[in-house]
């Protein structure tokens, strides 16, 4: 079941098209990422479905409603920067939060508050918190009476390594608790760590979405070492069947099958029946990282 | 829209600024109507020849019910104080995107709108009352017997009210186009006090007076002069009078033009 439909969303700042027919859904359950690289639409995109930018052309619909303010009082949500009344403490804020999302109460707001480390700070102008605080007063927020779904946009920016790593526990934590998550970033190997799915924006265009798994192994890459002749192998594998691409990089050879297809036993069994004894064979993943600067051609 | 109101309460009440100014401008209006009244007393409150010839020329203005129209003439010269407080109030959630973040926890646009409508319809009720206090005030004190009569000018309060309302609707409307505080406050000041004046004082002599028409000359026509000073030039202020009617739909038209406009506006922006 779809949590968020997006159809064929469209934006544009002038000349410049944010977003070019943006489509794609997002999962109950799942810890959904948006990725791309600056100016690829990812905020722009989680802007309108928060309602805080109208969109051009296309729609969108939350739980299969359709579009009302109501439904997003049921959202965490924590868009580009920390968004708050300076003058007024964090438990003053939060106050504000609840007020007008109708999530949380007073418990609930120490409960955030001590989730995020800033219950001691509870009563300290926003304006005296350090960029790090401002950034866990927004999370708080976002959390404030335990939403069914949270979205995220760069939630660890400002965050320390330990502060990173709270996020990711958090954030795992919501998912086995059947929280939806959708969450932007730039922090890759973060995305990689926590998230189910991903969609991967470029130029205002989706480049791939799906699961993580699916979207990392378009094709098996499989990786052969040898104590005997590199080079003879790599003659001798161009000859087996239903491979994509063999490459040797000097020390491995790679040969690449379509998705689901690579057999580990069977390309042993090859080259062992060839007089080749191999002393290295697995299949290698495909990092996050290098699948996106792959699609986004970065 | 209780929900609405106690959660612009909650910004409010522990916001410095916002006190500071509202202690300002409920100084202020005290202030200027005392001023006014003192120099009336140390011009009138002697038995010197020239200040009965004073007293005798432009009467009493502080005593029932000519009162009303003189507080709120004067209180009328001050309205740009409570719109400072009028344009911070949507300045700041520019400032810090809290207007956006308000949209995002889950309010409208239009109810986001309409806790800024109840902002202005306060703001403008407690000067009003302020101003209405002040008037009972120095009318009980120069009035030694008071009669139905004595309430024949009360109307004067009700325009006073008109006239703040869509002067601060007009500086909301400001702030929320030009969405910087100094800057928005610059205009306001600038176009209420020097362009507008300019521009229905040439408009009126050489235009058949059609400055009246501009967006806040509709309402300051609401309070016009005390009765007093009207005497300079009778024809004038007879004609000023028989227009209190035509300047009160006007500005009720004009009230109508500028929340319109915010709403739109609102709505067609990105936040």
């Amino acid at each position: 079941m779809s949590i968020l439909t997006i159809t064929d969303l469209k934006k544009n700042y002038g000349k410049i098209q944010a977003l070019k027919g943006v489509s794609f859904n997002i999962p109950k359950g799942s810890i959904f990422g948006i990725l791309g690289p600056n100016g690829s639409g990812k905020t722009t995109l989680l802007s309108i479905i928060l309602d805080v930018l109208n969109a051009d052309g296309g729609n969108y619909s939350w739980f299969g409603k359709p579009v009302a303010s109501d439904l997003r009082k049921n959202i965490g949500s924590l868009l580009e920067t920390p968004n708050f009344y300076h003058y007024l403490s964090a438990t003053r804020n939060l106050k504000i939060t609840h007020s007008i999302s109708g999530r949380g109460d007073m418990a609930g707001i120490d409960l955030v508050l001590q989730k995020v480390n800033l219950f001691e700070r509870r009563k300290s102008r926003f304006s005296s918190f350090s960029l790090g605080m401002k950034q866990r007063l927004a999370i708080a927020a976002a959390l404030l009476g335990d939403p069914e779904i949270l979205v995220l946009d760069e939630p660890t920016n400002g965050l320390d390594p330990v502060g990173i790593a709270e996020i990711r526990a958090l954030i795992m934590e919501l998912s086995r608790k059947g929280h939806t998550i959708i969450m932007a970033s730039h922090l890759l190997d973060e995305v990689e760590k926590v998230c189910t799915h991903v969609a991967i924006l470029k130029t205002g265009t989706l480049v791939t979405s799906g699961t993580v798994e699916d979207v990392l192994a378009d094709i098996d890459v499989v990786e052969l070492g040898t104590a005997n002749d590199l080079a003879m192998l790599h003659q001798l594998l161009l000859q087996f069947p239903g491979y994509k691409e063999v490459e040797s990089d000097g020390n491995k050879i790679l040969i690449s099958f379509p998705k689901a297809t690579a057999n580990l036993s069977n390309i042993n069994q090859y080259c062992f029946e060839k007089g080749f004894v191999l002393n290295h064979l697995v299949v290698k993943k495909k990092r996050l990282e290098e699948k996106f600067f792959e699609l986004t051609n970065n | 829209m209780l929900n609405l109101f106690r959660t612009e309460w909650l910004k409010i009440k522990n916001y410095p600024g916002f006190w500071w100014v509202m202690g300002i401008t409920l100084l202020s209006y005290p202030g200027i109507n005392g001023l006014f009244y003192f120099i009336y007393k140390e011009n009138t409150g002697n038995e010197k020849q020239a200040a009965k010839m004073i007293k005798m020329l432009i009467g009493n203005p502080f005593e029932f019910p000519e009162v009303f129209r003189t507080v709120a003439f004067t209180s009328s010269l001050f309205v740009f104080i409570p719109a400072i407080l009028v344009i911070m109030l949507i300045t700041n959630e520019y400032t810090y995107k809290t207007n956006r973040q308000n949209v995002i926890d889950g309010w409208s646009r239009n109810q986001f709108l309409i806790a800024k409508f109840l902002n202005v319809v306060i703001i403008s009720g407690l000067v009003v009352t302020l101003s209405l206090a002040i008037t009972l005030v120095i009318g009980f004190v120069n009035t030694t017997t008071t009669n139905a009569q004595s309430w024949s000018l009360f109307k004067y309060t009700g325009l006073f009210a008109l006239q703040v309302f869509s002067q601060l609707s007009f500086a909301f409307l400001l702030g929320l186009v030009i969405r910087r505080a100094f800057i928005a406050l610059g205009v306001f000041i600038f176009y209420k006090i020097i362009l507008e004046n300019i521009a229905a004082g040439i408009l009126g002599k050489y235009a058949k007076d059609i400055g009246r028409f501009l967006p806040t000359e509709v309402s300051d026509r609401l309070t016009p002069v005390p009765a007093f000073l009207g005497k300079l030039d009778g024809d004038s202020y007879a004609k000023t009078l028989s227009l209190l009617n035509q300047h009160v739909l006007l500005s009720i038209g004009y009230l109508i033009l500028f929340w319109g406009l915010v709403f739109f506006i609102y709505k067609k922006r990105d936040l």
